[in-house]
């Protein structure tokens, strides 16, 4: 889209071909000898030891799983464990040369990363350091822990492999001493301090957020690269085509200015295990022979793809050796495929069914710790029974942490009876970080030359003139603006705010709402996505929990599936699951639409509102949507900022003086009288506020019944006591929305104020919401959402018989039911 | 020829542009392509170039004008052209264009109450509140809300119109239907204790409305509240037709005619004689008086179940025999029970008769939507003087009820005075 580049039919129309270079396979053929310029002894034997330490845990799991026993400490642990026994090679391959600046992001299958990476970190730091950060972490909680283990070790960094085993077992024993209180377990259990990011229970699922890490260190040039473990299996996850796609965007290069021209720092690492449960990616569920194929595909530089033997930890440090040096020459991302294989089950339950005992053993024959040791003693490296000592060693040290993780006494788990809201404390940060960094923000003009600015500037900022009469469009300050205004004020002050999504560039957004920001910012503060909801949602995700904040927008409220596990897995969950460490500062814009049909008209709210961790928020007129914007961008906490395509040109009709230029918020959780009345109450949600004023009007002057209108403004949290106080005077309320209404958040209201009210209603609170059809055309939509009609329809039926009135449309509970009882 | 240059229209939602800045004044020399002004809406700039070249010849709007779309922003053409015929309709006149009236198919309301609902007492939780904290007794109120739920209006009215027992009355199983005389009329413990000590209270037998009898109740209320009713009254020498009824009684047998009845006669002489008097022969709706070009006449009979009022149609072209035997049919059938519904609607004018029982004069009330009813009142002899003599004569007395929104009280007056003539020279009328 961008005007700056030319799309030529005469070049483009020309013949041609397009061209692949060789992508090399398992090149890797140094000798333990020609190797020793690069590594001491002692190098070769720490490999050595942190495959080991990788090998003892995974089968320390796989004793207490399947025998309930390890070298003699008893524990039976009902959770999940997915081993990578066989797989240690790769993870300390991987991790050798990497340090705390470093990110990794990993799959269910991911002990051996953390392990590795931990160890590599140790090994990397002072002592002073490790310590401070020992110290720092929950309060040293952790830290005494194995500090008690280990009585007058003067050893900073034994310790610290202390601290990490134990940290990473007892969080996957759901210990509170463990890395996350528990509440993460083996699937997800990191620790941020060591680069350590969060690995992830949904396959794939760190394909986008990892993507969001390498654009945190990009855009705000932070030293380190990122890396993103994944499985084989994960190469058939939309999510994860969506993230190789997008980490090649041209754009990097071709667009992306100064210090930021150049390629995304991160790689892509496939752990190819070639199974993904059971299903065989190689000869079965895929077809691309070797993952490192699909680099070829997503750009000219084939992403640096290369396949390497897995099995060997010295051929692994190579490449990636090689491959950090092109992402430090701003040439990533990368893709490396790691061939590897897990001698284990997915999970200590596998009967590995799928595969045969002869395979299995065949692998057994290539152990990669057997194999090392063997090319080490060959090299006359070390003897065998300095090898057997490392291994004795770690033995005593997973032994000693295991019964050390199992001991209730020394590592409790979570207590909610005592502590009833341990979890729920988690659930939400609640901060205000008013900017996540101190430099100064880029900035392509001082705001007041922004031209949108300067339109603004000329706008009338309340919706009626001094005679009452509406204020032209063109001339009044809409609710589009209060969005742009509470941004562009956060752009200027956050420097690590960042905003992208489909059309935000250039053409200001779908609905004009960016307008203006183009001339603001440069290239990496706000750009256009691909096509890819899932990516822009899931890097988004990974962008806050590295450290920044983002605005993504998703154009339609419809296109909400697309991201799904990214809105509804990740983003609401991160904050809780790392119990308070991660802060996940995102608001994601969504725009409801209308006039466009079924896929293109859905309030699915009710959604969001069902994920716990997801606050919701759904402003109605421009006062409120820039102060609940301001709430959202000033906070720490995932925000979902609904807006509907029906009112982005409403004029501000309520609040007195109009929207202020200034900083304000409205906090969000807040419903707000809209209009004060005495016989009924009418609850809104988002533009069916419109609606619910005009049914108000009718009410008052047809039927002499005075309505108040409360705008719910927020859906999560929700603060009842004004709903409450309404209902207690007027004794009836409606509730109204575009929601569907099986299923609407609404009716979770209504079986609250039922609750909280029974003894002053008059009658049942009612929900109004659309028809459970599709949305129809434009033309018929007055029959599919609620209009002001329905509800003195709604009222009359089932509140108050209003004298005089002949309703249109049923509502009565025969219908109801009757409705119910076919599904629609 | 000179072309007007529409404000375009960037969107379907978008009902106006602002035009930010004009590129050309008028009299410049304008190429096609030239850049003719900027505008924006509320969500983005444009440019709008010219398509022919030429001259501009005027300029409808300012910059900084908020243009409706479609509308012409200005003209160009060759020096001299005119361009009043581009004149844009906004500044023309002001006009608001009509909104188009929804029509819509109307579903009734059923409010009310089922036969499940009849079983308990309904009243939301609100209401029973009220009730406790004004001791109101929710049994007194009559319920409006849906399925016949007594809801917090319904206890309201019974706070408005003083049916209220005091706290300490309040806590009587049952507070009854009464009036109270303690404060703001509550009822009292003292007005308890009256109602039971008082023996005097005559005893009732309740019995419930029939249907016939809810929509006889309906239709005279209805009658009563929504017309203009007056009843004048008159009487008439009965001997023509005393004399004629003793002759049919005596020699009619051969002829089949020893039945007709006053009455009989009475609706014979006045379906000949309604004619003359067609607003009387007439239903009135809301804005038009439909008069009927045939008589159909009403008899209202007292059956068993209540009034009722079959029709006998078209008795102007009936003779009396005709009259006289229909009537005995369509009566009797009502008495029977057995008539058909079509038998008692669509009648122009009705005839009720009680003079049979002694009443010398009253008040009928019209049978919507008819516009008046004769009464037919008792025979008394009354006295006259007739060539310096006194004489006793039967008199028959006749009231006439009609409705003043349609006829005057002159017309009506003329009515009776012919048909009294014509029952006073029967035999005339016979042969007429």
């Amino acid at each position: 889209m961008p005007k700056s580049q030319f799309l030529d039919p005469n070049e483009l129309r020309k013949s041609g071909k397009i061209k692949f270079k060789d992508i090399p396979v398992n090149t890797y053929s140094k000798t333990v000898e020609e190797e020793s310029k690069n590594y001491t002894k002692r190098d070769f034997m720490r490999i050595y030891r942190d495959m080991a330490i990788i090998r003892e845990f995974e089968t320390m799991l796989y004793e207490i799983k399947t025998k309930n026993n390890y070298n003699g400490v008893e524990y039976s642990n009902p959770g999940p464990a997915h081993l990578s026994t066989g797989q240690e090679a790769s993870a300390v391959g991987q991790a050798y040369i990497l340090d705390k600046d470093d990110f990794i992001f990993g799959s269910h299958r991911s002990h051996g990363e953390i392990l590795a990476k931990g160890l590599s970190c140790i090994e990397k730091m002072d002592e002073k350091e490790l310590y401070s950060i020992m110290e720092g972490f929950f309060g040293g909680e952790i830290l005494r822990v194995v500090e008690n283990l280990r009585k007058n070790s003067g050893d900073v960094k034994e310790l610290a492999v202390d601290f990490l085993v134990y940290g990473a077992l007892a969080e996957i024993f759901a210990r509170t001493t463990g890395f996350n209180r528990g509440l993460g377990g083996s699937m997800h259990a990191f620790f941020t301090p060591f680069g350590i990011y969060p690995n992830n229970a949904i396959v794939g699922g760190s394909g986008t957020i990892a993507l969001g890490g390498a654009l945190y260190k990009k855009i705000n040039e932070k030293n380190g690269i990122v890396i993103c473990n994944i499985g084989d299996a994960s190469l058939g996850c939309g999510p994860v085509l969506e993230a190789l796609n997008m980490s090649v965007m041209d754009q990097f290069t071709k667009l992306w200015q100064g210090s930021h021209k150049g390629g995304l720092p991160i790689i892509f690492n496939i752990f190819d295990n070639m199974y993904g449960m059971g299903g065989q990616t190689y000869g079965e569920t895929m077809g691309y022979g070797q993952p490192a194929r699909l680099g070829a595909g997503f750009s000219p530089e084939q992403m640096h793809a290369e396949r390497v033997d897995g099995y060997n930890p010295l051929a692994v440090i190579d490449a990636m050796r090689r491959k950090k040096q092109l992402i430090d020459e701003k040439k990533g991302p990368v893709l490396l495929d790691v061939l590897t294989y897990r001698v284990t089950g997915h999970s200590p339950s596998d009967a590995s069914s799928y595969r045969t005992q002869e395979e299995i053993d065949a692998w057994i024959k290539h152990d990669v710790l057997e194999e090392y040791s063997g090319k080490l003693i060959n090299a006359k490296i070390a003897p065998k029974e300095e090898f057997d000592e490392v291994r004795s060693r770690v033995r005593e040290l997973i032994t000693r942490i295991c019964a050390a993780a199992v001991d209730e006494k020394i590592s409790p788990r979570m207590d909610l009876i005592r502590d009833p809201q341990a979890i729920e404390k988690l659930m939400f940060s609640n901060t205000k970080l008013p900017k996540l960094d101190e430099r100064k923000p880029d900035v392509l003009m001082p705001k007041s030359e922004n031209p949108r600015v300067q339109q603004i500037a000329r706008k009338v900022r309340f919706g009626l003139d001094e005679n009452g009469k509406p204020v032209s469009k063109n001339r009044v300050y809409q609710l589009r603006d209060g969005i742009f205004e509470a941004i562009i004020d956060k752009f200027y002050e956050d420097p690590t705010l960042v905003a992208y999504g489909e059309d935000n560039r250039d053409w200001g957004g779908a609905f004009a709402v960016y307008r203006g920001l183009t001339e603001a910012l440069p290239y990496h503060r706000l750009f256009n996505a691909p096509i890819s909801e899932a990516a822009i949602v899931g890097s988004a995700v990974g962008y806050a929990m590295s450290g920044g904040r983002a605005i993504a927008e998703l154009m339609y409220c419809d296109f909400l599936g697309r991201a799904g596990d990214e809105v509804f897995n990740q983003l609401s969950k991160w904050q809780s699951m790392s119990a308070g460490v991660l802060k996940m500062p995102v608001v994601l814009r969504i725009s409801i639409g209308s006039k466009y049909g079924a896929q293109h008209s859905q309030d699915w709210t009710s959604m969001i509102a069902h994920v716990p961790g997801l606050k919701c928020v759904f402003p109605a007129t421009p006062y409120d949507a820039k102060g609940l914007m301001n709430s959202a961008l000033n906070g720490s906490d995932p925000v979902v900022f609904f807006e509907s395509q029906r009112i982005y040109d409403v004029g501000e009709l309520f609040h007195e003086g109009g929207v202020p230029e200034g900083y304000y918020e409205v906090e969000i959780g807040e419903p707000d009288v809209k209009k004060a009345g005495s016989d009924i109450t009418i609850l809104s949600i988002g533009a069916t506020l419109y609606r619910a004023l005009d049914a108000a009007r009718i009410l008052e002057e047809n039927h002499g019944v005075s309505a108040e209108i409360i705008d719910a403004r927020s859906i999560v949290p929700f603060n009842y006591d004004k709903v409450i106080e309404s209902v207690k005077k007027t004794g009836k309320i409606v509730l109204a929305s575009d929601a569907c209404v099986r299923g609407s958040i609404l009716t979770d209201m209504a079986s609250m104020i039922t609750e909280c009210c029974f003894d002053y209603l008059d009658a049942p609170p009612v929900v109004v919401g659309a028809r459970n059809w599709i949305t129809p055309c434009h033309e018929l939509e007055d029959e599919f959402f609620p209009q002001a009609d329905w509800i003195i329809d709604a009222i009359h039926q089932k509140i108050m018989p209003l004298p005089g009135h002949t309703a249109n449309r049923n509502f009565t509970e025969n219908e109801m039911l009757r409705r119910a009882r076919y599904g629609v | 020829m000179a072309n007007a240059v529409i404000m375009p229209r960037q969107g379907q939602s978008v009902e106006s542009c602002i035009i930010t800045k004009w590129h050309k004044k008028v009299n410049d020399k304008v190429e096609a392509g030239d850049v003719l002004f900027s505008y924006e809406t509320d969500k983005a700039s444009f440019e709008e170039a010219a398509k022919v070249g030429g001259t501009m010849l005027h300029i409808f709007f300012d910059e900084g004008d908020d243009v409706p779309c479609l509308e012409n922003v200005c003209v160009i053409g060759n020096p001299g052209e005119s361009f009043e015929e581009f004149k844009p309709k906004s500044q023309d006149k002001d006009e608001t264009p009509a909104k188009a009236v929804k029509a819509e198919a109307q579903i009734p309301v059923q409010v009310q109450k089922t036969a499940d609902d009849a079983d308990t007492t309904r009243i939301s939780p609100r209401a029973r509140r009220l009730a406790d904290k004004v001791n109101a007794n929710p049994e007194m109120a009559e319920p409006t809300g849906p399925h016949g739920r007594i809801i917090e209006r319904d206890i309201e009215r019974l706070v408005s119109e003083g049916k209220l027992a005091t706290f300490a009355a309040g806590g009587a199983d049952e507070i009854p239907n009464i009036s109270g005389t303690g404060l703001g009329g509550r009822i009292t413990t003292a007005d308890l204790a009256a109602k039971v000590t008082k023996s005097d209270m005559p005893e009732v037998e309740e019995i419930k409305l029939s249907n016939i009898r809810k929509l006889i109740a309906k239709s005279m209320h209805s009658s009563l509240s929504e017309m203009a009713q007056l009843t004048l009254n008159a009487s008439f020498d009965a001997t023509s037709i005393l004399e004629y009824r003793k002759l049919l009684k005596q020699k009619g047998e051969a002829m089949g005619m020893q039945n007709v009845t006053i009455t009989d006669m009475i609706l014979f002489a006045v379906s000949r004689v309604l004619l003359n008097h067609r607003e009387l022969n007439a239903h009135l709706t809301d804005d038009s008086l439909r008069l009927f070009k045939d008589v159909h006449l009403g008899v209202a009979t007292d059956t068993p179940r209540g009034l009722m009022v079959p029709n006998i149609f078209n008795a102007n072209s009936l003779s009396l025999a005709e009259i006289s035997e229909e009537s005995k049919r369509i009566t009797g059938m009502c008495k029977a029970g057995s008539c058909s519904p079509d038998l008692l609607s669509g009648g122009s004018f009705t005839v009720t008769n009680l003079g049979s029982l002694g009443i010398e004069s009253f008040t009928p009330v019209i049978n919507p939507p008819q516009t008046a009813i004769l009464g037919v009142c008792a025979v008394v002899n009354r006295v006259r003087e007739a060539e310096g003599k006194t004489q006793v004569y039967p008199a028959m007395g006749i009231s006439v009820t009609f409705d003043h929104r349609a006829v005057d009280g002159a017309p009506v007056a003329r009515f009776m005075q012919e048909l009294c003539r014509a029952l006073e020279n029967f035999p005339m009328l016979l042969g007429k």
